[in-house]
């Protein structure tokens, strides 16, 4: 892992087309500024972690029985 | 084509059926290929079936059958990268995590999945600034208040 130190205004370039720089910092905020392209996914890492375990835990095989209970599920009227 | 699921055995999985996820899923990014296969008709439960891994399957349902008032914005960016237009809106489902009492299943509504349906191509989106959690329950008083099923 790199582990750099940066001062407010300035930034990081990442493999030519990503850009990150530091805009601000207040306490134990910092705010930065990212500029990649649209297919690049950016994610609050806490959040991104929360999806990753709800994900593993739906792809946990359910008991056997699961898809006689959804086969007689109906939509709901709405 | 002809796949192989621990849970349905094999089965033939048309092409209009198979979806492609660029990104994969979070927690999952080598996971690209899937197989959307509905259940019975009238039924808002599906399966999305991975292509590559025999015992990866996800229980997905349709969020606006339990969720009326479930809503939120697609940002610009994945509306392009989708290339969703107002003549081709997305189809719009929520992953199923079934605890051991399935009762309990709950449905994530914090990162919906969509769907282009006409090109096939599908990204689960993490949404920002919303109320929504990774947990939503289907059936809050269990399975005993759904029409059309009576209690046992």
């Amino acid at each position: 892992m790199l582990a750099l130190t940066r001062k407010v205004g300035e930034r990081l370039v990442i493999d030519d087309n990503i850009i990150i720089t530091i805009v601000d910092t207040k306490g134990e905020n910092i705010r930065l500024a990212i500029e990649a392209p649209k297919e690049i996914k950016i994610y609050r890492g806490e959040l991104y972690d929360a999806i990753v375990a709800e994900n593993k835990q739906a792809a946990t095989p359910a008991q056997d029985g699961i898809l006689d209970v959804l086969k007689d599920i109906k939509a709901r009227k709405p | 084509m002809l796949i192989r699921s621990v849970r349905f055995g094999e089965i033939e999985v048309p092409e209009d059926s198979q979806i492609h996820f660029p990104h994969g899923l979070p927690g999952f990014p080598k996971e690209r290929e899937f197989a959307y296969l509905p259940s019975a008709p009238d039924n808002p439960f599906a399966f999305l079936q991975s292509l590559a891994e025999p015992n990866l399957t996800f229980i997905v349902v349709d969020p606006f059958a339990f969720f009326q008032d479930y809503k939120f914005t697609l940002d610009d960016q994945l509306v392009s990268e989708l290339g969703l237009t107002d003549a081709n809106p997305p189809h719009i489902i929520s992953i199923v995590s079934v605890p051991a009492n399935s009762e309990e299943m709950t449905a994530n509504l914090l990162a919906p999945v969509i769907i282009n349906t006409q090109s096939r191509i599908a990204i689960q989106m993490v949404l920002e600034k919303t109320p929504y959690t990774t947990r939503h329950r289907l059936f809050p008083n269990g399975f005993d208040k759904q029409p059309g099923k009576g209690g046992k």
